[in-house]
């Protein structure tokens, strides 16, 4: 019978420090694809993926044994993430903006990369100029927005996970989400297909009550 | 008529807007919302999950051996019957008063308590209050050692907050103090002249301010190195679980050195 992520978690605080490699070989993967959405880099992933069990590790004696350690561990590997892309905003507000690249293997932590699949080779062309749009649609989001946006519509997290996971109230969390989607509609809804453009904006001041 | 907001039409595509059946409602009756609707609805669609890389084979070895090294070493027993995990802040000070007052009980029994004269072989089940005090002193210095194990691996590369290396400290020089006086009543003067110089340590670290700078941390660890402390709390450490661990000790035949 395997041993529970709890029960390894007692063996590392009782001193044994190699059964810390359980939980590596269990949840690396897991978090690798949680942080490879939120960056699109994959280097940046594989260091953000190291940092996440650093961190995990040095706060071990602050796990709860009863909850979910996979869930505690995305936590972090979140707000690790978060922390790294503010980072990298500011450090990009000094230098350029996003630049879009096709190649997954150019690694500059400063470029977004584009997914590598198409819907079908018909499309191919206006699929690959719309990832481009997504792409850079997705880099003028802020870290929080764009992290909130990620779990939300990327990986169907509630907001009461995004809320809890971010530590915000659930109304920011939405707050988030939203203004998220308003950003990327700006950016994409002039090469929207069948159905744009968007009626003039007077949203938000005429609400249903 | 009151259309809807642009923040309800986008938390209704995700199902999060607050008064839903009220937005419905309103859908089902605004064709200029219900447009707009559809186009948040085709936009949001075109945004695809990002496809993610699968990692290489060896992905879980290269992460570990990446990281193993850079993993400071866990307390033992003692620390871990202390983490906030096990026990609250106060059932902590409570635990760690009974302990000590336990440790006196038992260093007192040993010393007055009057011993029946019975078989050898009838005693060996009972519990020796030396041992007892061994065993806790074989805690008291592993602790210590993780302690200047993790002191001595700080990275050192800016100030450093080392308040819960103090806290670490704090307790321990609390348990150092009983630990060499019954050392040095029992007539163990290597024990004893151990926890001297450990106490010494234990009390710089203590005492220091919250943040180092890493010529403090520096300074610690010169004088952890000029004593050769770590190498003594080993050799000590591991001599005293040694004697712990013979079977003459949980008899009545203990007349040895703590």
């Amino acid at each position: 019978m395997e041993v529970t992520d709890a029960a390894v978690v007692a063996q590392v605080l009782a001193g044994d420090r190699d059964a810390f490699r359980v939980l590596v070989d269990r949840h690396s993967r897991s978090i690798f694809r949680v942080i490879y959405r939120m960056t699109g880099n994959q280097q940046d992933t594989e260091e953000l993926v190291q940092e996440t069990f650093l961190r995990a590790y040095k706060s071990l004696e602050r796990f709860e044994l009863r909850a979910n350690f996979s869930t505690w561990l995305y936590r972090i590997a979140v707000n690790r993430t978060l922390d790294f892309l503010s980072a990298r905003k500011t450090h990009m507000q000094t230098k350029d903006t996003y630049q879009i690249v096709d190649n997954p293997d150019a690694g500059d932590s400063s470029q977004i990369q584009l997914s590598a699949t198409g819907p079908g080779p018909d499309r191919l062309v206006l699929s690959e100029e719309m990832k481009r749009k997504i792409a850079g649609a997705l880099g003028l989001l802020t870290p929080a927005e764009r992290v909130a946006f990620t779990m939300r519509h990327m990986e169907g997290r509630s907001i009461e996970e995004i809320s809890q996971t971010l530590n915000l109230k659930a109304s920011a969390a939405k707050n988030s989400v939203f203004r998220a989607v308003q950003k990327l509609r700006q950016q994409l809804e002039p090469y929207a297909g069948p159905g744009s453009p968007t009626r003039p904006v007077r949203w938000g001041g005429s609400a249903v009550k | 008529m009151n259309h809807l907001s642009e923040e309800q039409i986008v938390l209704h595509y995700y199902g999060d807007a607050d008064e839903t059946a009220d937005v419905e409602r309103h859908l089902a009756a605004c064709t200029e919302c219900r447009a707009e609707f559809a186009r948040v609805q085709s936009t949001l669609k075109q945004i695809e999950p990002i496809e993610v890389p699968e990692p290489p084979a060896s992905f879980e070895e290269k992460t570990w051996l990446n990281l193993r090294d850079r993993l400071p070493g866990k307390g033992g027993f003692l620390r871990k019957l202390f983490s906030p995990q096990t026990f609250g802040p106060q059932q902590k000070w409570a635990l760690a008063g009974a302990m000590v007052m336990l440790l006196v009980i038992a260093f007192l029994a040993g010393r007055f308590w009057p011993r029946p004269m019975q078989p050898v072989t009838q005693q060996a089940s009972q519990v020796n209050p030396q041992r007892v005090i061994l065993v806790a002193v074989g805690d008291h210095l592993e602790r210590s050692q993780m302690l200047l194990v993790e002191i001595m691996n700080s990275d050192a590369k800016g100030p450093i907050n080392f308040s819960s290396e103090q806290a670490e400290a704090r307790d321990l020089l609390d348990s150092n103090h009983l630990y060499r006086v019954s050392a040095q009543q029992s007539g163990d003067p290597q024990v004893a002249r151990l926890l001297d110089q450990l106490g010494r340590v234990l009390a710089e670290i203590a005492n220091g301010p919250a943040e180092v700078s890493p010529g403090d941390l520096e300074q610690v660890r010169h004088t952890i190195q000029s004593e050769g402390l770590l190498f003594k709390v080993r050799v000590v450490g591991s001599e005293v679980n040694s004697r712990v661990r013979r079977p003459e000790l949980s008899g009545s035949s203990v007349n040895q050195r703590l």
